[in-house]
C-alpha cells in the first residue's frame, strides 16, 4: 500500500475492499477461532487461522460486520499478511500506528479501534495458536 | 411514504418526521433547511449522501476532545455557523443504522435550544433502496450568523445523580440495550476497554427494550400503536411519568428518547449518557441482573 496516496484514493482503497473483501469466510481446517470487537458498535472480526507448527501461516480467514473503516482496513491486513508471508512473530510486531498511517490518519481520526479491529483480533489469534501449540 | 403516511401513524408530533420524498422536494431550499447526515460509519457520507446535505460527526464534531462531555456552546456556535446553520435554520437529520446517530446528533442540537430539528423517516437505508439521488459533493454555503448559546442539560439529559435520585423513588428507567448486555452475559467487549465496564447487569428496575424494536425492517417508525404497545403495553412505561433512557454509551438511548419525546408525546424523558460505561463501574453502585 501507497502511503503516499490522497485522501480520496485512500478512501477508495477501504471502500474497495469493504466491498469485495479478501480472504473472509470461514476456515474448516482452523487451529483456533477468535472473536473480536462488538456488532453493536464499530464492528465485530472473527479470524480463523490454522498455522504449519513451526511459526508460519498456513491460512487465514475472516468473517465480520461492521463499518468500511473496520472491515476494509481487516481485509487490507489480511491481505497484506498473506501476500507478504508475515511468520507468527512477524504479526505480533505489527506496528498499530504504522497500520493507521498506511490506511490514512486524516480519515480515522479518533476511530483509531475500528482501523485496528482486525490486526488486533489477529494478534489475539496469534497468541492463541501459539498457546494451544506449547500444550500440545 | 409521504406527509399523509406519516401522519396516518398517529404520532403525538408527526411534524418531528419528514419522508424521503419531502427532503427529495426540498433538498434545494438551502435557505431554510439544513440536511445533516449523521452516520455511525464515518465514510458513508464520503462515498455518497442526499444532495446538499453536510456531515456531522458525532465523534470529532460533538464531543469534548478532551472531558467526556459535549462540545460548549462556543464550539457550538463555530459549527452552525461552519455549516451554514443559523438559529432558524430547521434542520433534517438522517443517518445509517436506523437514524440511530442522526437522533442523537438531535438529541445534542436540543442541548443547545436548537429546537427546528426533524427526522427524515427511514433515514439512510430508505432513500438508497428508493434509488434516489446520492452525491459526493460536499456543498458550501455561507457562514451563518449563530450567536453562542446557552446549553440547558436539565431537561433531557440525565446525570449519575438523578438516576440515583430516580432509584430512590423508583422512577421508570428503560435500558435500551441489547438483552445480552442487559442481563450481564457481555461483561466486556474485546478490543472495546473504554468502553466496557468491570460489572455487568442493568440499573435495578428497568425495563429493556432494545432500541431497535421502534423501527420496521424499512428503517421507518413503527406506529405509534405499535410504539405503544412496546413501551406501554410490554415495558410498563407512561407518558406522565419522568422516564431516564440509557445504554452504554448514551447514543442508541438517544433514539429511544426521541421515540417517547416527539412520537408518542412522553412529556419528561432524559437520557442519561453516562449509561452502562459509568454505572457499571461505579463503585457500590447497585446492579440487577
Amino acid at each position: 500500500m501507497e502511503p503516499t496516496l490522497d485522501r480520496k484514493s485512500r478512501i477508495a482503497l477501504l471502500v474497495e475492499h469493504f466491498e469485495s473483501p479478501r480472504h473472509k469466510g470461514t476456515l474448516e481446517s482452523a487451529d483456533v477461532v477468535v472473536p473480536g470487537g462488538s456488532p453493536e458498535c464499530g464492528g465485530s472480526v472473527t479470524v480463523y487461522l490454522k498455522g504449519d507448527g513451526n511459526g508460519e501461516v498456513e491460512s487465514m480467514t475472516w468473517t465480520g460486520q461492521g463499518d468500511i473503516i473496520s472491515m476494509g482496513s481487516t481485509s487490507i491486513v489480511v491481505d497484506r499478511i498473506l501476500n507478504e508471508n508475515l511468520t507468527m512473530d512477524e504479526i505480533l510486531d505489527e506496528d498499530y500506528e504504522e497500520l493507521i498511517d498506511s490506511v490514512g490518519r486524516d480519515i480515522i481520526r479518533n476511530r483509531t479501534r475500528h482501523a485496528t479491529l482486525g490486526l488486533s483480533t489477529i494478534k489475539a489469534a496469534v497468541r492463541a495458536y501459539k498457546k494451544q501449540l506449547a500444550r500440545r | 411514504m409521504t406527509e399523509q403516511e406519516i401522519q396516518d401513524k398517529g404520532y403525538a408530533n408527526p411534524d418531528a418526521l419528514v419522508s424521503t420524498q419531502w427532503v427529495a422536494d426540498n433538498l434545494d431550499d438551502t435557505e431554510n433547511f439544513r440536511i445533516v447526515e449523521s452516520d455511525e460509519d464515518v465514510l458513508l457520507y464520503d462515498i455518497g449522501h442526499v444532495p446538499n446535505a453536510v456531515k456531522i460527526d458525532w465523534v470529532e464534531d460533538l464531543n469534548d476532545p478532551l472531558m467526556r462531555d459535549y462540545l460548549d456552546p462556543e464550539h457550538f456556535a463555530n459549527l452552525m455557523a461552519e455549516k451554514g446553520i443559523s438559529p432558524d435554520t430547521t434542520v433534517i437529520f438522517y443517518g445509517d443504522r436506523n437514524n440511530w446517530w442522526a437522533t442523537y446528533a438531535l438529541w445534542v442540537f436540543r442541548l443547545f435550544g436548537h429546537d427546528n430539528v426533524k427526522v427524515m423517516d427511514g433515514g439512510r437505508v430508505k432513500w438508497e433502496a428508493e434509488g434516489r439521488e446520492m452525491t459526493q459533493e460536499v456543498p458550501s454555503f455561507p457562514r451563518a450568523e449563530y450567536p453562542v448559546p446557552e446549553r440547558d442539560d436539565s431537561e433531557i439529559r440525565a446525570f449519575r445523580e438523578d438516576v440515583e435520585q430516580h432509584l430512590d423513588t423508583s422512577g421508570p428507567l428503560v435500558d435500551v440495550r441489547s438483552p445480552g448486555e442487559y442481563k450481564g452475559e457481555l461483561l466486556h467487549m474485546p478490543d472495546y476497554p473504554q468502553e466496557g465496564a468491570l460489572r455487568g447487569g442493568h440499573i435495578p428496575g428497568a425495563a429493556n427494550v432494545p432500541w431497535a424494536r421502534a423501527v420496521r425492517e424499512d428503517g421507518t417508525f413503527k406506529s405509534a400503536d405499535e410504539l405503544r404497545g412496546i413501551y406501554e403495553g410490554e415495558a410498563g412505561l407512561s407518558g406522565g411519568e419522568d422516564v431516564i433512557a440509557y445504554c452504554r454509551i448514551g447514543e442508541r438511548s438517544s433514539h429511544t428518547w426521541f421515540v417517547l419525546s416527539y412520537l408518542l408525546g412522553y412529556d419528561n424523558v432524559r437520557n442519561y449518557d453516562g449509561s452502562w460505561t459509568e454505572w457499571g463501574n461505579l463503585v457500590r453502585a447497585p446492579i440487577e441482573r
